[in-house]
């Protein structure tokens, strides 16, 4: 079932993506997901394409994100570029449901192909990005978009995470949201690429723009900064101001992801390796493994080295698929 | 093999139609049942609803009118969704919908007609019941 959705996705069958994209979000197969999506079907007709311009956009929740995004859609599609979204909103702790209500927001022509909407429920605990966000991006990239943008559940403070899996990350403020200590807090104006100070047509927006430009501008001057320069721009929705200008900088960006700088990324593969081996090996009730589980349960080995024999006899048998 | 996963179900009001406290409501009980609901809005075209179904893998789809347009739109909805290959997709639908039409709807393909002062938990039992036994 999953060679014919694959050549379903080859063939750019958008149902087969959605499918494709459902799975990977849940963590199943997605080692031979992404295996089959990268390496086309002979006779498919898939010119190389470059990487994906992956942006994520965060800030506290009621700032305009899906909004945002809505109005870019406009933008990116104006200039003939194909663009996916990934709306990520939080999941209950105490249910698993999720309301998913940010595409609402990001009205589409309903015969326009080049458009992909999905929203994702992100569970809790687990920063605000839905998980296996990586795997899904690098399914939307073989797929074939031109842009990916990605809306984080917007945690606020600690959303920082997102910030190596895209090519730029946007933070958006909006006028009152706190004074100028807020701004002087470690974290997301640190790690943001682009801050658009959203609702300018709100009273407030200047104020709010000078405390932003006057705490980025302390770390420069004082030579604390380590964080390459930040665009800071303010920006409506609802009147379109900046709008343009805010996507001419975002295509303006030199793309981060791809290079192969940091050690984490590497790793954090190694980590999704691992993860689905052991899935297929647990649903296959595999053995040996069964006896290191039980081994385990039982008190007969300590954890730590438990945990060591597994990750042995992960890497050990060859990955097969049941 | 596969661990069961939370279902997912699309809620749309189609047309001329802005009443959508009882389809906020519906969505907060699937939602507290740990359903993922997409809200889809209100307003909105049945080419539109049928779009989002698709992009959004959804298991289920439920419609709310409350505009009389029912007999159009529901049959226009469930046309495109067979359409798009869709015709797994559980179609409910709420609202003000005449005793008498309820019969010619479940008769086009609608799984069920939820009327005003139906339980909310009527409506949980109902899409859990149905669907298959890879979902929560």
């Amino acid at each position: 079932m999953l060679k014919t959705l694959l050549e379903r996705f080859h063939r750019r069958d958008r149902l087969a993506l959605a499918r494709l994209v459902s799975m990977v979000a849940r963590g199943e197969r997605v080692e031979e997901i992404l295996a089959g999506v990268g390496e086309p079907a002979s006779g498919a007709a898939s010119a190389p394409r470059g990487p994906a311009r992956v942006i994520a956009f965060t800030g506290s929740g009621g700032v305009g994100k899906s909004t945002l995004i809505g109005k870019l859609i406009e933008q990116v599609r104006a200039e003939g570029q194909s663009v996916a979204v990934l709306a990520c909103d939080p999941q209950s702790p105490l249910s698993g449901g999720a309301l998913l209500g940010d595409r609402f927001r990001m009205p589409v022509r309903p015969d326009d192909e080049g458009v992909f909407i999905r929203s994702l429920a992100a569970a809790g605990g687990h920063g605000a990005l839905a998980e296996h966000l990586a795997d899904l991006i690098r399914l939307l990239e073989a797929f074939g978009f031109d842009v990916v943008l990605i809306e984080t559940v917007g945690a606020g403070q600690g959303d920082t995470e997102v910030r190596e899996l895209v090519d730029v990350l946007v933070l958006l403020l909006q006028p009152e949201t706190g004074d100028d200590l807020q701004w002087e807090k470690a974290g997301l104006l640190e790690v943001a690429d682009v801050i658009a100070l959203h609702k300018a047509d709100l009273p407030g927006a200047e104020r709010i723009e000078a405390q932003v430009r006057a705490t980025l501008a302390l770390g420069v001057s004082a030579g604390l900064s380590a964080a390459p320069p930040v665009t800071v721009l303010r920006i409506s929705s609802r009147s379109g101001e900046g709008i343009k200008e805010l996507w001419q900088i975002l295509a303006a960006r030199p793309l981060r992801r791809g290079r192969r700088t940091s050690g984490r990324d590497l790793f954090r593969l190694a980590q999704q390796m691992l993860a689905a081996r052991f899935a297929v090996a647990e649903a296959a009730g595999q053995s040996e493994l069964q006896q290191l589980l039980a081994a385990w349960q039982q008190g007969e080995i300590a954890s730590t080295q438990a945990a060591l024999a597994l990750v042995n006899l992960l890497i050990s048998a060859p990955f097969q698929q049941v | 093999m596969i661990e069961p996963h939370p279902l997912r179900v699309v809620l749309a009001k189609v047309g001329l139609d802005g009443h959508d406290r009882g389809i906020k409501i519906v969505a907060r009980a699937l939602r507290d049942a740990g359903m993922q609901v997409i809200y889809a809005g209100l307003w909105l075209t049945p080419e539109a609803v049928v779009r989002t179904v698709a992009e959004e893998d959804a298991d289920w789809l439920g419609l709310s009118l409350l505009s009389g347009a029912h007999m159009t739109l529901v049959p226009r909805v469930l046309q495109l969704l067979r359409e798009a290959g869709l015709e797994h997709v559980g179609v409910i639908v709420g609202g003000i919908i005449p005793e008498n039409d309820i019969p010619k709807l479940l008769e086009m393909g609608v799984a069920r007609v939820f009327g005003p002062g139906t339980p909310l938990p009527e409506i949980v039992s109902f899409l859990r019941e149905h669907s298959g036994a890879s979902h929560a």
